[in-house]
């Protein structure tokens, strides 16, 4: 590569051929772009704030007055006892009515800070509560597709730490206000005092402001970066501690300790380079207002003993001069949380304008009611193709159509896009091409509720929320009565053992609460689904911790639920599989067989591999030969 | 500018025994780092000084200088202002790199130290303490001590030393004036500790309303999935809007408390101005005072306000970081119930793993898991455990394995007590691989190589081949860099199970304990890994609970625990023809694939 001279157009000469780099006009405006682009997101952020303001405009403005008012108090004061000494001491006035005069001033000031700071305070709490609900209520609507990029941490962060940054900004604009009124106040007093000292007093204080300004800025990535270094050993602690049983079992504690020295480490470094912006700040920050006091005692010294000005006015000077560090360092520190406001919410807006992807159509179509003599429940997918953002395509040209009141089992191997099939169904994501019909209507024509409502899902995770057993079963109908939530519960084959815990159905369960075990939680989910009574029942592997001989007895109350609704099942056990009137089997994201067991078993070795039909009959040449080697054996059970 | 969030919960309050323990153990504990805790405490000592210098200097100026007319007094007195003030930023620079750098050290030991003390402690540990206070002890507690030592401490000293500094001067310029400014100052001190005790309790509520907010916030946002397939959403949305409701109520109280507060602490200071003003005025009239005097006495009050203020509100962050620490050095002091015998000898490197009249009962349990049970199980043998849920079979496991220890009876490999075999030599003939995959965050290969850890990439996939998954896991677009996401959601549920199996297939022991999980795989997926941990097996003891008929079949003895007792062992064949609970097992089993 040979550059070309300056002054001639940049050519950079590649294996035989001539790249023009970019034309710098055009970087440059590339780059003027990218800094548009950043101007229009903190502006929206700012407008998303200014909305939330302007709707609590009365009790900001009245707190703005009142922090103004006590300005004027607390300005007066040290021009109160100036007057004092002079008159009062040095002159022998009336002492006791200067006394009076300044502690007015003081029951004033005192009365009116706390007003501020209680209007300050309770007004921008409630800007952070509203805001995050919003996010909240955003969060919870959002696509599945969303969620899976965007990790749980991420969007706690959108409505905790970042609203908190936009909390300590909006709790400091009455103050700010009042400080900015102070500092004109005060340097116009001094300057009618004596406009010379004035200035060489008020010199070292703009350093102040810029300092604290330099600071908050520097000190913020250093914090976050303490922050991320916590928040990394949390994570090592939090799967050491959850994944004991692994760490223990195979002796990898040692594994864990380094991960864990090695955040420990960097929580020490970071944490050393905050302190040491501190150090480099915060002193100084401390002592610039000393400077200004040593040129009053000085030069106002002198000047005082010239006969230029009364010592009055020097001790005046002193209390004004230290009246304006604060103020000083406070806008200093606005102008930085400022900033950081103004990047959290760039950050809450960026997750506030994210549409869901998946919405309810203007004018949605309803799905035909039930209990009419008409049966309900036809499930058809129609030439489906389906991946999850990357090139993978999990789906590819799948049909299948579920006639209203039957069941089907979906058979195929790990990663073959059964749960994937569900997945859609409930519409978590949208169709690549296709599409998915309920009733013969296509689910994008429908309310996403009502077809939500009307497809009971048993997951294969089963997650389970941190409430009682009951709260758990009647988690789609939460005004269900106790009968209802046992009956299902007993269909789930779940009553049993929920009698025996310690509170009976008003056991506490969930993260936080009793453990239950694997079977016990997926008999839980599915009385969760039955209480739900929808159209179309799904059970995504929902018995797979469950024990074999108590499955037998959970199935028998199956055969009673699935009556009269059209159920799915994705089970790899053959007696699971034979609840269902069809076997549907998926492989490489297509339909590859349809029909009854023992029809597939015959005809499909595709079928047979997946459900290991040989394995029962002969061991070990299941152990010894490769599966595409295998020879089927069938035969009848 | 700083405001320490700090408060203890009255059941956490440490007695006076129990805070000088604490504060003895915390300085034997920093010993290492007195060089510079020291050289700390020095810079605190200087520059507080040189704050409480400044208005003594002033008065100087004032009345020798000023009134006086003498402007050398007066230059002199510039002069030495400029100097401390010089002297303060130099010692004030070196504070905080020292006190950080003694906080940051001894929070780096006491995190390693408690960590690897949380990791010496037996799986009964984990089953007694929540995984959420263990990791909270890691990092909340910790958190608030190094919150501490960066601002809190720091002011803690200074405000404690400046009180006591300032009054010190006060009283030298003047006792008179120094009685007047102690009529105001009780009544900062009464609302301070009035302050103190109400914002504690304020604090408390709010950050344990805060935590059930977040707790609110992120059950939300993880169970999002189901939520919207149950179409939830408005519900939950009322559900958090409580609890968020509630949150800001308790934010309110506590700005409530906080507002009197600092409304009444600006009105006594100007009142103590107007007091000084009023009485020292008298006085220099009377000819007590000087003028210089009563200026350095207003200059003076803040540098006496300021201090009580903050340090009323660090109490609370002081007393929350004591409690903080009692609780972790119970960690500390916590003996491991599994522990290594002073003494400890490597393992055999083979030989039988022999169960000896052992009984066993969890803590809180009332009746004993394991009842006098006997077993030994033969060099390079195939054992399956089976029995109801419940009977005690993964206990059994548990205890060949030392992961808990027999409450009687013995466990010995090779004719050695598992007490008195080192840890190391434990862990390379004895490995346990729980088969419902917890995965750790990182890709599918870090997973997977955590069952050996210093197995190569080539190793890994070796591994992987052998359980014939390796294709499946390469054809996923980044392969076997795949990062797995929070928990593994990335994968589906059998892919995770694989990477667990993964493990097992990576670990290379003498004997290899299984404690088989009810599966998530399709039949024919599992047949092939079944296969391949056949081949795992050989050459090797392995112990395996088993939930399968097709494992079960292959063991060279099958033994059947029923409520906490060994009732039949042999082989298939043997205890079929028993007719005893094998059988019906065996046939429910068969049912159960039959449909
Ligand atoms: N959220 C996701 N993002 C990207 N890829 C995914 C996601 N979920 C699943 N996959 C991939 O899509 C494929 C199909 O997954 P799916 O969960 O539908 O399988 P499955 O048939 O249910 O398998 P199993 O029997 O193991 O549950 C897998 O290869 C998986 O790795
Ligand atoms: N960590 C624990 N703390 C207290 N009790 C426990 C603990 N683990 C198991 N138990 C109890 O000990 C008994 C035996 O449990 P174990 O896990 O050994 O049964 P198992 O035979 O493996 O059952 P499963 O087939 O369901 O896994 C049960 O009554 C169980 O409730
Ligand atoms: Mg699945
Ligand atoms: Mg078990």
């Amino acid at each position: 590569m040979t550059s070309a001279p300056i002054g001639d157009k940049p050519i950079a000469v590649l294996g035989g051929t001539t790249v023009v780099e970019l034309d710098p006009d055009a970087a440059a405006s590339a780059k003027g772009e990218a800094e548009e682009q950043a101007r229009a997101q903190r502006n929206l952020g700012w407008q998303l704030l200014w909305r939330a303001l302007l709707d609590q405009r009365r009790a900001l403005v009245f707190g703005v007055a009142i922090g103004i008012t006590w300005t004027a108090a607390k300005v007066a004061v040290p021009q109160l006892t100036k007057a004092a000494i002079d008159r009062g001491i040095e002159r022998n006035g009336p002492l006791l009515a200067w006394s009076l005069f300044i502690a007015g001033a003081g029951l004033a000031t005192g009365l009116l800070t706390a007003g501020r700071r209680y209007l300050a305070f309770r007004e921008s709490r409630w800007t952070e509560t509203l805001l995050r609900e919003r996010i909240f209520a955003h969060i919870q609507r959002l696509h599945v597709g969303y969620h899976d990029r965007t990790q749980t941490g991420q969007l706690m962060s959108r409505a905790s730490s970042d609203l908190q940054q936009v909390q300590q900004f909006v709790v400091m604009i009455p103050i700010t206000l009042s400080n900015v009124a102070q500092l004109f106040a005060v340097t116009l007093i001094l300057v009618l005092t004596d406009w010379r000292l004035a200035i060489v007093a008020l010199a070292p204080l703009p350093f102040i402001n810029v300092a604290s300004r330099r600071f908050s800025s520097r000190i913020h990535p250093a914090v976050l970066a303490v922050q991320n270094e916590q928040a990394q050993l949390a994570s090592v602690v939090e799967e050491s501690v959850s994944g004991v049983r692994v760490v223990k079992g195979l002796g990898t504690e040692s594994v864990q300790f380094d991960k864990l020295r090695k955040e420990a480490d960097d929580i020490r470094a970071v944490s050393l380079k905050a302190a040491g912006i501190r150090s480099r700040f915060l002193p100084a920050i401390d002592l610039l207002p000393s400077l200004g006091l040593i040129a009053v005692l000085g030069y106002g010294g002198h000047r005082v003993v010239n006969g230029d000005l009364s010592i009055g006015d020097l001790v005046a000077f002193n209390v004004y001069l230290t009246m304006l560090v604060w103020p000083l360092r406070n806008i200093g520190m606005m102008v930085a949380l400022g900033q950081r406001a103004a990047a959290a919410l760039v950050r809450v807006h960026e997750v506030l304008s994210t549409e869901p992807a998946v919405r309810s159509p203007k004018q949605p179509r309803s799905l035909p009611a039930r209990h009419t003599s008409q049966p309900v429940g036809a499930v058809s997918f129609e030439n489906v193709v389906f991946g999850y953002g990357d090139e993978h395509r999990v789906l590819n040209d799948l049909s299948v159509s579920i006639a209203p009141g039957e069941s089907v089992a979906v058979v195929g191997a790990t990663g073959s896009g059964k749960s994937t099939i569900v997945r859609l169904l409930l519409r978590f994501y949208d169709v690549d091409q296709g599409r998915i019909t309920l009733d013969g209507i296509d689910l994008r024509k429908l309310d996403v509720h009502e077809l939500r409502r009307n497809i009971g899902v048993v997951f294969e995770e089963t997650f389970l929320f941190n409430d009682s057993v009951r709260n758990n079963i009647a988690f789609a109908k939460p005004d269900a009565d106790l009968a209802t939530v046992e009956r299902a519960a007993r269909l789930a084959g779940a009553h049993e053992f929920i009698m025996r815990l310690p509170e009976g159905y008003d056991t506490p369960i969930g993260e936080r609460g009793f453990s239950l075990s694997g079977g016990q939680r997926q008999r839980v989910a599915i009385a969760r689904a039955i209480v739900a009574d929808p159209r179309v029942l799904v059970l995504d592997d929902a018995t797979s911790a469950v024990d074999p001989s108590k499955e037998h007895e959970i199935r028998d109350a199956m055969r009673t639920v699935m009556e009269g609704r059209t159920t799915i099942v994705i089970a790899h056990r053959p007696g699971t599989i034979a609840l269902a009137d069809r076997i549907v089997l998926i492989d490489e994201g297509r339909v590859v067989a349809v029909g009854q067991h023992r029809e597939l078993l015959d005809t499909s070795e595709r079928y047979r591999e997946v459900l290991a039909a040989w394995a029962v009959r002969d061991d070990t040449a299941a152990a010894e030969v490769p599966i595409a080697a295998r020879t089927p054996v069938v035969g009848g059970e | 500018m700083f405001q320490m969030g700090g408060g203890v919960a009255p059941e956490d309050q440490l007695d006076k025994t129990q805070t000088r323990r604490v504060m003895a153990r915390v300085i034997r504990m920093a010993s290492p780092f007195r060089r510079t805790a020291f050289a700390a405490l020095g810079c605190v000592v200087v520059t507080t000084s040189a704050t409480l210098a400044a208005p003594v200097l002033v008065r100087h100026g004032i009345d020798s200088g000023i009134r006086a007319r003498d402007l050398f007094e007066l230059n002199l007195s510039v002069g030495f202002y400029l100097a401390i003030t010089a002297l303060a930023y130099i010692f004030g620079r070196m504070q905080y790199v020292f006190l950080n750098r003694t906080g940051e050290s001894f929070l780096r030991e006491l995190r390693l130290k408690v960590f690897a003390s949380m990791q010496r402690q037996s799986l009964a540990y984990y089953d007694r303490n929540k995984a959420g206070v263990l990791v909270a002890r890691m990092t909340a507690d910790i958190e608030t001590m190094g919150e501490l030592i960066q601002w809190g401490l720091l002011q803690f000293l200074a405000s404690g030393f400046l009180v006591v500094l300032a009054f010190a001067v006060l009283f030298s310029l003047s006792w008179q004036l120094t009685l007047v400014v102690l009529i105001v100052f009780p009544v900062i001190v009464v609302a301070s500790v009035k302050f103190q005790r109400d914002s504690n309790s304020a604090y408390l509520t709010v950050r344990e309303r805060v935590g059930q907010n977040l707790g609110t916030l992120q059950e939300g946002i993880a169970a999002v999935r189901v939520i919207q397939a149950y179409a939830q959403e408005d519900n939950q949305i009322e559900r958090f809007e409580k609890s968020n409701r509630s949150l800001f109520a308790s934010h309110v109280r506590s700005i409530r408390i906080s507002t009197w507060y600092f409304g009444l602490v600006e009105f006594s200071g100007v009142i103590a101005t107007s007091l000084v003003v009023g009485i020292g005025g008298w006085l220099v009239h009377e000819g007590v005072v000087s003028l210089g005097t009563v200026v350095a006495f207003i200059l003076l009050l803040s540098s006496l306000f300021d201090p009580v203020q903050q340090l009323s509100q660090l109490y609370n962050g002081v007393q929350s970081a004591a409690a903080a620490l009692h609780k972790l050095f119970a960690i500390l002091d916590a003996t491991p119930e599994v522990d290594e015998a002073p003494d400890a000898l490597a393992l055999p490197s083979r030989g039988n793993l022999k169960v000896d009249d052992v009984m066993f009962t969890y803590q809180g349990g009332s009746t004993p898991a394991l009842d006098h049970v006997s077993l030994e199980v033969r060099d390079g043998e195939r054992i399956a455990l089976v029995g109801p849920t419940g009977a005690g079979k993964s206990t059994l496991a548990k205890l060949m394995a030392r992961l808990y220890d027999p409450v009687m009876g013995v466990v010995s490999y090779g004719g050695v007590d598992l007490r008195r075999g080192t840890h190391k030599s434990l862990r390379q003939r004895i490995v346990v691989v729980p088969q419902e995959g917890f995965l750790f965050n990182g890709t599918i290969r870090d997973n997977v190589r955590l069952a050996r850890i210093d197995a190569t990439d080539a190793e890994v996939e070796a591994a992987l081949d052998r359980l014939g998954v390796l294709a499946h896991f390469e054809r996923l677009p980044e392969g076997l860099d795949t990062e797995v996401r929070e928990r593994g959601t990335r994968l589906s549920a059998g892919e995770r199970q694989l990477v667990a199996l993964g493990r097992a297939a990576l670990v290379d022991p003498a004997v290899l304990v299984l404690d088989e999980a009810t599966s998530n795989l399709d039949p024919g997926t599992e047949a092939e890994v079944e296969a391949a941990l056949e081949r795992l097996m050989q050459g090797r003891t392995t112990i395996v609970v088993a939930h399968r008929l097709t494992t079960v079949q292959r063991a060279d003895r099958i033994v059947v625990v029923n409520n906490a007792k060994i009732t039949e062992v042999g082989t298939h064949g043997e205890l079929m023809a028993l007719g005893g609970h094998y059988s019906a097992l065996a046939r429910a089993w068969e049912k159960s694939h039959a449909g």
